[in-house]
């Protein structure tokens, strides 16, 4: 046997390189077999590994606003499923619930799998994705007008859907039936099971390999890591209280202090209206994940995040309000909520932390629904994605143009030769924005012009656009970003504009065209270095007048 | 048995500092299979002159090499380099952001610095013209060409070179993009055109974008390059043929190759992974993995049944840290990491110790080299745990510099707060632990399990890690091939003129639809026949391997199974569903009572063009112990101390065995037999190593 017991530092650190390699194994094998585009293409997913209580050990790509969703989940699994034996080997749990653990909103489906080295359970894998539709009032469950969870589709309270191995037939007969799209619903169930299945066994190859001590000593080890280099990171920023207040598009008023001490970063949000009487809520935990969020941000981190990292961080919240609601809330657009919480924390830190952190991004999901009668096949549609926007511009660069919000992270836009193709929609332009706003010393990055050109009657359009009245952020007398919104271009030629819109009937002819804001500007624009200007004209970037007024530009366009 | 005299087959390499040579000729009165290798100095800009020199000092004649196989890494240096031409984009309108837009993804995802990759056409040389053509290849929108004079004067001002075409759908149709070519071709004959349906016909339209675009800024430099280098060979007396490696595992004749010059991108790996391939077949094993340990990197590929997994999702400048730049021609499937023996290990802010991927390069190199390299090396820590010879460094070209070797994993080892020893051992178990990952993406990520496959490990470093991958990895045989270090050259020498060719069209897999399938494989094949038959290459000269994307509806990633022989009929579509459902289940654990999508065909047409034959190496007899060199003690990291026998590979000869702990050395690399493992040699001078089976049944599922 060549097998090691001793736990040698760099014995731990191949059991994290392993854990990693992992939740990437889980990650790909998920991502290959899911059904939905929204899973596949835009990667809205997530692969975890937990240590036996939960404490997130590892994570795999796709979007690191599930980074620290899993964890929560599995713990909250952990505590619903307390009797003796009720957690057993080759059991799979659901929970899609913020009230039993889902942190996000229904449509987002966590499956969770303990991993049990002879009796012992050691770790958990899990995974969550988006799922196109579980029930509800509307197609795609997610609708502006929902006031009570139940009105958002089948609650999953962190339920057992796999007993030992074995599938339990009614529970997914039950999800099944409550899907406007079981097919879709059975193929990501699936791809979502037999990644975790994949999780397990490589777990337990590791633990075999290594021994389950040096396991848990590894797992222990790696998160003291994370510890390790937060509280590096702490050691440098600026201690201190700070505090911001930000209106929002719907008049709401948001207000953020943040506590920096040389060993603790503490978020009190207690300070927040009450609970919206809509879908526009975010749950404790999902609000705990935008503050960690900005938290891996500061941090400057390159490698994935663990439960150590977060060890420093404090949140504090008001149950009852918009961050921490009480049941029945419904949480259908809490990715916009909680993204605004989001940009808020970085918006109050930015001014103080030096280059840290940029300006203001479009910073919205600009979450984007559209379905209806494919007119090839008569078959229904239904697009479910995010866009694209300009990114907020740094004291050392120009913004990124065209990238998913801060939420996403290797997530991809669909083709438009696959989206014709799938949608039945002609997609007539994909674009950068030309409109004014961004300028700066570095400007920020373009948003985008995407128009769909709808082909079939009595299809819809929803969307819940943030960043709209009140546009991307600059600094350091930079310019302010453009708006995020959509406009829908009649037959007829007339035009609706729309930040929030539900279920709108739109109809062959007819074209959707959204715009996605710039980020905002760092610096005063006149200091653009001239040549730059001139590169930006020459491109289309900024326009004559525009160079003239806000540039300052003085010779002649070349 | 003597040959005829025109039967030198010959590879030449150019790399970035010396062109190789390797070629192979039968001794007329031994019958032996010589190897000879030749190195000068690369010449740019006039890369052919270093291609004539090496010829020269190898003392071949020149005139009785019958086949010439060229390697080159031009293009993708042109790419790297940022050395191309000054190019232009000519799209659909409404798409010229398409470029700049691209897929929006941020792999670096906690990091608010990220730095999207800038587009290699900037905004105001991307124009747009009218013209619709439908996902199902219909006609929706004219063309309109009245804007091109226009654009091509504008191009003409800016004194663009090269002009790149895509248009939306064009994979579908390319009636547009040819009609455009034309037009462009007669209003400007001087300037470089490519149209992105002459090298790819799949969809996604940044992907295609991004291809056209990138093979239009190779393709002025490689057009340049793969004529003087032709012109020159045959003005130095070559009169057999000259061929080019090519990304796909094949290669392809110079004419061929000018067309679309980007097919080169990944030549340099794609040939030694087809020797694992042709190694694999050779000596009885299908099923390999396939591991080429380099200075720098180290990079590995998965061959399963024999065959080399050929893939359109490549990308250029991709990582954890970048989205990369996406070319969708075909090449290997590999997986490349920045692990290879100059290497440099290093200790971070947290006492973590990291291996790669910066490198000490040839300059300063490993410490070893007594260059002024103060940083440890994977080679340093070989070298003071006794794996590498301090006697015999590079073949006994470089005396090792053991003073430095010491300091500087001194340095790394006062951080760690270890030994020197412990460090060493832990530069060689954290480089082995990112070559597993590596290895593990290339088969687990991809639905293999790795105890199922042979490690053929080649390249300098090949050998001297490759024990420790497979017991990792529960890999039951390790094979080093004879001359592993020039082992790229024999796999090139190896090589068929191989052409592979991808077309979407989407079709339920349906008997309704066995007609529409079957022109789509038909389509596509006599494209490939009338391409052969252009260079005089008749039909029944080349084989075909047909293969069907299919998946799931609605699923987007498809499982490539291949296709029955002859017409597809009704009947025929039933064996590729079931061929279907089995290879999912086998990949992915599970499969769906749910209709099946055939995403597009991959065609494979090979013609084989007069490769080497392998012949077995001669046995003298010679008795193992000639072979000793001595001993020395080795420290095999986890597995302890050991005194091994040090063997002299040259010396070594087919039927000989022996028992680790060994060491194999050659003049360019070193082999590591580890305690408990038996070695023999094969008829072909192969090394195959057999581990011990304790470990594989112990990580039995």
């Amino acid at each position: 046997m060549t097998a090691m017991t001793e736990s040698d530092p760099i014995t731990l650190e191949i059991i994290q390189n392993s854990l990693q390699a992992i939740s990437d194994e889980m990650f790909a094998a998920f991502r290959k077999t899911a059904m939905s585009a929204i899973i596949y293409e835009v990667l809205d997913m997530g692969t975890a590994i937990t240590d036996a209580e939960g404490n997130l050990a590892s994570s795999g790509a796709g979007i690191p606003a599930f980074v620290g969703v899993l964890d929560k989940a599995v713990k909250r699994i952990i505590e619903l499923n307390g009797e003796p034996g009720e957690i057993a080997r080759g059991d799979i749990f659901a929970t899609n619930d913020p009230f039993y653990g889902g942190v996000t909103h229904l449509n987002d489906v966590v499956l969770a799998m303990p991993v049990f080295a002879g009796d012992e359970l050691v770790a958990w894998t899990a995974n969550i994705a988006h799922w196109n539709d579980v029930g509800g009032m509307v197609p795609g469950s997610i609708s502006n007008e929902a006031h009570e969870i139940f009105q958002e589709g089948l609650r999953l309270p962190g339920v057992k859907l796999i007993a030992g191995g074995v599938p339990i037939k009614s529970v997914m007969e039950i999800m099944k039936c409550n899907s406007r799209l079981p097919d879709f619903l059975q193929g990501d169930m699936w791809a979502g099971i037999a990644a975790a299945r994949v999780g397990e066994r490589r777990i337990l190859d590791l633990v075999g390999k290594y021994g389950l001590a040096t396991f848990v000593a590894a797992l222990s080890h790696f998160m003291d890591y994370g510890e390790q280099v937060a509280r590096r990171a702490l050691e440098g920023l600026p201690k201190g209280t700070f505090s911001l207040e930000e209106e929002q598009d719907s008049g709401a008023v948001y207000r953020v202090t943040v506590e920096i001490t040389d060993d603790e970063f503490i978020v009190d949000l207690r300070d927040n209206p009450d609970q919206d009487y809509g879908p526009n809520n975010a749950s404790r935990d999902g609000s705990l994940v935008a503050a960690q969020m900005v938290f891996m941000n500061i941090m400057g981190s390159h490698g994935s995040a663990n439960g150590g990292h977060f060890r420093p961080l404090t949140l504090l919240t008001r149950p009852g309000s918009v961050f921490d609601p009480n049941p029945p809330a419904a949480f259908a657009v809490y990715y916009e909520v909680e993204i605004r919480l989001y940009d808020l924390i970085w918006r109050c830190l930015a001014p103080y932390l030096g280059e840290r952190l940029p300006s203001g991004s479009f910073a919205s999901i600009c979450g984007t629904f559209i379905g209806g009668p494919h007119p090839d096949t008569g078959r229904h549609f239904t697009i479910v994605e995010p866009q694209v926007g300009g990114w907020g511009a740094s004291g050392a660069a120009d913004g990124n143009s065209a990238m998913f919000s801060g939420f996403h992270g290797d997530t991809f836009n669909c083709p438009a030769e696959v989206a014709e193709t799938r949608y039945g929609l002609y997609v007539d332009r994909l674009a950068l924005n030309d409109a004014p706003g961004g300028e700066g010393e570095h400007r920020g990055g373009k948003g985008i012009v995407v128009e769909y050109r709808v082909r079939s009657n009595g299809c819809f359009f929803t969307c819940a656009y943030t960043r709209n009245k009140h546009k991307p952020w600059a600094l350091d007398g930079g310019r302010e970003g453009s708006p995020n919104y959509a406009e829908v271009v009649r037959t007829d030629g007339t035009v609706e504009e729309f930040a929030v819109v539900t279920a709108l009937e739109v109809n062959e002819g007819d074209v959707i065209r959204i715009h996605t804001g710039h980020g905002g500007g760092y610096g005063d624009p006149k200091l653009r270095p001239r040549e730059q200007v001139l590169e930006d004209l020459r491109n289309g970037f900024t326009t004559d007048e525009q160079a003239r007024a806000v540039y300052g530009l003085e010779e002649p366009a070349a | 048995m003597p040959d005829a005299p025109a039967t030198i087959r010959a590879a030449t390499d150019v790399g970035g500092t010396f062109t190789d040579l390797v070629y192979f000729f039968v001794d007329p009165d031994t019958g032996v299979q010589e190897i000879v290798t030749a190195k000068s100095d690369t010449t740019p800009p006039d890369f052919e002159q270093g291609v004539l020199n090496v010829i020269a000092k190898s003392g071949v004649a020149v005139d009785e090499i019958a086949f010439l196989a060229h390697g080159t890494t031009v293009v993708i240096n042109a790419l790297t380099e940022r050395k191309g031409v000054k190019t232009a984009l000519i799209t659909t309108e409404g798409f010229r952001d398409s470029l700049e837009i691209a897929r929006g993804n941020r792999p670096d995802y906690f990091n608010l610095h990220y730095e999207k990759p800038v587009p290699f056409v900037p905004r105001y040389l991307r124009r747009e013209i009218p013209g619709r053509i439908t996902h199902e290849g219909r006609e929706r929108q004219a063309l309109d060409l009245s804007g091109l004079p226009g654009i091509i004067d504008h191009f003409r001002k800016e004194q663009v070179e090269a002009v790149a075409i895509c248009l939306l759908h064009a994979y579908a149709d390319p009636a547009h993009e040819q009609a455009v070519f034309e037009r462009v071709t007669e209003l400007w004959p001087e300037v470089s055109v490519v149209a992105s349906h002459q090298i790819t016909r799949e969809w996604r339209e940044y992907e295609r974008t991004s291809t056209a675009v990138l093979s239009a800024y190779v393709q002025p430099v490689a057009e340049r390059y793969l004529g003087r280098l032709a012109d020159g060979v045959r003005d130095g007396g070559f009169g057999g043929q000259l061929y080019i490696m090519q990304s796909n595992c094949g290669v392809d004749s110079v004419e061929k190759t000018k067309e679309i010059p980007i097919t080169m991108v990944e030549s340099g790996p794609a040939s030694g992974f087809w020797g694992a391939a042709e190694l694999g077949r050779l000596i009885g094993e299908p099923n390999v993995l396939a591991l080429d340990i380099g200075g720098t990197t180290a990079k590995c590929s998965l061959i399963e049944g024999g065959q080399v997994k050929i893939i359109s999702d490549y990308w250029i400048e991709r990582s954890r840290a970048s989205a990369g730049y996406p070319i969708m021609v075909p090449v290997v499937d590999l997986v490349e990491i920045g692990n290879g023996g100059g290497s440099i290990a290093w200790v971070d802010d947290f006492g973590k110790l990291h291996v790669g991927p910066q490198s000490a390069g040839a300059l300063p190199g490993p410490a070893a080299y007594g260059r002024g390299g103060t940083l440890p090396t994977t080679t340093d820590a070989n070298l003071a745990l006794g794996r590498i010879n301090q006697d015999y460094f590079c073949g006994g070209e470089i005396e090792a510099d053991m003073v430095a070797v010491e300091r500087s994993l001194g340095e790394l080892a006062d951080k760690l707060g270890v030994d020197h020893a412990d460090a060493a051992r832990g530069v060689v178990r954290i480089a082995n632990n990112n070559m597993i990952n590596a290895l593990k993406l290339i088969s687990l990520n991809r639905g293999h399990d790795p105890r199922d496959f042979t490690l053929v490990a080649f390249g300098g470093g090949g050998g001297m890690h490759a024990v420790a991958l497979a017991s990792e990895l529960g890999i039951r045989k390790v094979v080093v091939p004879r001359a592993a270090d020039v082992f790229s050259a024999w796999g090139m020498l190896m090589s068929d003129l191989r052409r592979d060719y991808f077309v979407t069209r989407l079709l339920g897999l349906k008997a309704g639809n066995a007609d529409a399938l079957d022109a789509v494989v038909d389509d596509v094949t006599d494209v490939a026949v009338a391409q052969f038959a252009r260079e005089g290459i008749s039909r029944d000269q080349v084989r075909f391997r047909r293969y069907g994307n299919l998946r799931y509806e609605n699923q987007e990633h498809g499982v490539e199974v291949l296709l029955p022989d002859g017409p597809i009929d009704a009947d025929a579509i039933g064996r590729i569903a079931e061929t279907f459902h089995e290879a999912y289940e086998r990949e992915y654990t599970y499969r769906l009572d749910a209709p099946v999508e055939f995403v597009g065909t991959h065609l494979v047409a090979i013609a084989e063009v007069g490769k080497l034959t392998p012949v077995p190496l001669p046995a003298t007899g010679r008795e193992l112990e000639a072979a000793v060199k001595g001993e020395r003690s080795v420290d095999y990291a986890t597995e302890g101390i050991h005194v091994a026998t040090v063997y002299d590979g040259a010396l070594l000869e087919p039927g000989m065995r022996l028992e680790g702990p060994a060491i194999i050395e050659t003049t360019g690399s070193t082999v590591v037999v580890h305690p408990d493992n038996t070695l023999k040699v094969d008829t072909y001078g192969n090394l195959i190593i057999e581990l011990d089976l304790i470990i594989d049944e112990r990580r039995a599922p």
